[in-house]
């Protein structure tokens, strides 16, 4: 197993991708450059106003590593699946920022908990007490990968905040619905909106987190604004975006994919190399941003949270469990 | 009219129209488009698989079209250049299984991957397509004799339904792109088997 734990959670401020770096690339941030400061933040639209508490976030050194590359922010931000907006990984970028709007948010706390209902996204930040920054893996199903500096908060933050029952065993993610705003929902074939779900000791995980930003920014609308959920030792399609609803519930719930082709897809979506795609390997992964030449890389287990997360499925046959 | 014909039979220019696809995909290395940039052997091995399936079904489009059109003079030209566009769909194909060679890091994998039907039915699709454009040479028909290499060149059918399957198995929503790209030719082929079955029976009534 090539698996180096030592080094992995050694602190190095060096792994973010520099601020200046990824500054000058955005259009608000080009603005902002010229010397326009406040001004020339007004003049632009609210594209990434979405959940802006807690900003400036500080980089948690306890998860983040010195081997971790930081994949650069025009990819992070111009390559993902959001099929709420089309099915190509282009399509998020362009269509999620045409009047779609995640400023206002409330997500709804429902279900086996005693602390339920409906909180704006800022307040529920403030609640648990305002977001850090932590750079971890990202494996998509589809055999690529990326390392992300995401801002957020401990997902088991909000679970202690909810004060789940005896009997919730699992939690729901439900995307939001907007086929005005949203195309890919105009699809209706898909059965919207996306539902993603964990087992309560895996939310309860410390690795397991709600995003509400990525680089040191509000989260981009293409990304999941305002609010989405980070499972790092998981495949990415577990990350539900955008979520409008967390549920406690006994019973797991159907996750769309799992729904719509369970033969590729099921429930806990582990990274692992040992079981194949049916259509390709998981043994290894391409390297968002590595060229056509050098960009595969071996893929760990548990994406490389071993260490954090292979209690959770002892005993468990991963292989049926996939 | 005369000029569309001698444009279609004029091997530069054509050649030079079946080469285009290839060099399209430097565009958005030239311009920085990050969603190619970010993967760009996926984007190369899905551009080249494209252009060679569109390539196969309009070569196998030709002849239905001049069976059911055969006063249309570009048609008679476009036939004259089927082996240049059926050559070029297993340029293509050959790109495509370079793409995928890179994509998942050489043989091993190539190999493993081989118990899965998405990438067998592909593999299959270009060891079709690696025995047409082997005997695609005039030598080719003659060494076979006619007969034999014309039966033999129907597999391209076959071919294009493989990659059709291919096609469809690739992603995880069934791909609406299949049925616009292989629809039409199925129907043409319909219609032709319909209309040569209609031409016999006439003939058939006439001789009798």
């Amino acid at each position: 197993m090539n698996l180096r734990f030592n080094k992995d959670w050694q602190l190095s401020e060096s792994l973010v991708t520099p601020e200046k770096e990824y500054r000058s690339r955005t259009r608000r941030d080009f603005i902002k450059t010229l010397g326009f400061g406040a001004a020339g933040a007004l003049l632009l639209p609210n594209q990434s106003s979405a959940a802006t508490e807690g900003f400036p976030s500080k980089l948690n050194p306890n998860y983040s590593g010195k081997e971790l590359k930081v994949t650069p922010f025009n990819y992070v931000t111009s390559y993902n699946n959001f099929y709420e907006f089309g099915m190509d990984k282009g399509d998020p970028v362009t269509n999620s920022n045409q009047g779609w709007k995640t400023d206002p948010w409330t997500v709804e706390i429902r279900g086996l908990a005693r602390n339920t209902g409906k909180f704006d996204v800022n307040a529920l930040v403030r609640k648990v007490g305002g977001i850090e920054q932590r750079v971890y893996r990202h494996r998509c199903v589809e055999a690529w990968s990326m390392v992300i500096p995401w801002d957020g908060f401990q997902l088991s933050k909000l679970i202690a905040l909810a004060e789940p029952t005896a009997d919730a065993k699992y939690i729901t993610f439900t995307s939001f619905e907007d086929s005005k705003n949203a195309v890919g929902q105009q699809d209706s074939n898909f059965g919207w909106p996306y539902i993603e779900g964990l087992r309560l000791d895996e939310a309860q995980n410390e690795l397991a987190f709600m995003a509400t930003g990525v680089f040191g920014k509000p989260l981009p609308n293409q990304n999941g604004a305002p609010l989405r959920l980070v499972t790092p030792w998981k495949y990415g399609f577990k990350g539900a975006k955008s979520i409008v609803l967390i549920e406690f519930t006994q019973e797991a719930p159907l996750n769309t994919w799992q729904r719509i082709r369970s033969d590729e897809y099921g429930f806990y979506a582990n990274v692992n190399p040992k079981v194949d795609h049916p259509r390709w390997s998981q043994g290894s992964e391409r390297v968002i941003g590595g060229g056509v030449f050098n960009g595969r890389q071996s893929t760990l287990m548990f994406n490389g949270y071993e260490r954090q997360v292979a209690s959770l499925y002892k005993g468990m046959d991963l292989k049926r469990y996939y | 009219m005369n000029f569309v014909t001698r444009l279609i039979r004029s091997e530069i220019i054509f050649y030079s129209l079946l080469s285009l696809p290839a060099l399209w995909p430097l565009y958005p290395f030239f311009t920085g488009n990050y969603t190619v940039l970010a993967d760009p052997t996926k984007y190369l091995l899905h551009h080249f698989g494209f252009w060679a399936c569109l390539l196969l079904v309009t070569v196998l489009s030709f002849t239905p079209l001049k069976v059911l059109f055969p006063k249309l003079f570009f048609l008679t030209a476009l036939n004259s250049q089927r082996r240049a566009v059926g050559v070029a769909s297993f340029v293509y194909a050959c790109i495509h299984l370079g793409f995928q060679f890179l994509h998942e890091s050489g043989w091993p994998t190539l190999v493993h991957d081989l118990r899965k039907p998405f990438i067998l039915i592909g593999v299959l699709a270009f060891l079709i397509l690696t025995l047409l454009a082997a005997t695609s040479f005039n030598a080719a028909v003659r060494w076979l004799g006619a007969r034999t290499w014309k039966s033999m060149h129907r597999f391209a059918y076959l071919a294009a339904f493989l990659v059709a399957i291919h096609q469809a198995l690739g992603r995880k929503i069934f791909p609406k792109q299949v049925i616009w790209i292989f629809l039409p030719l199925l129907i043409l082929e319909i219609v032709r088997l319909i209309y040569r079955y209609k031409k016999k029976t006439v003939s058939a009534v006439v001789l009798s």
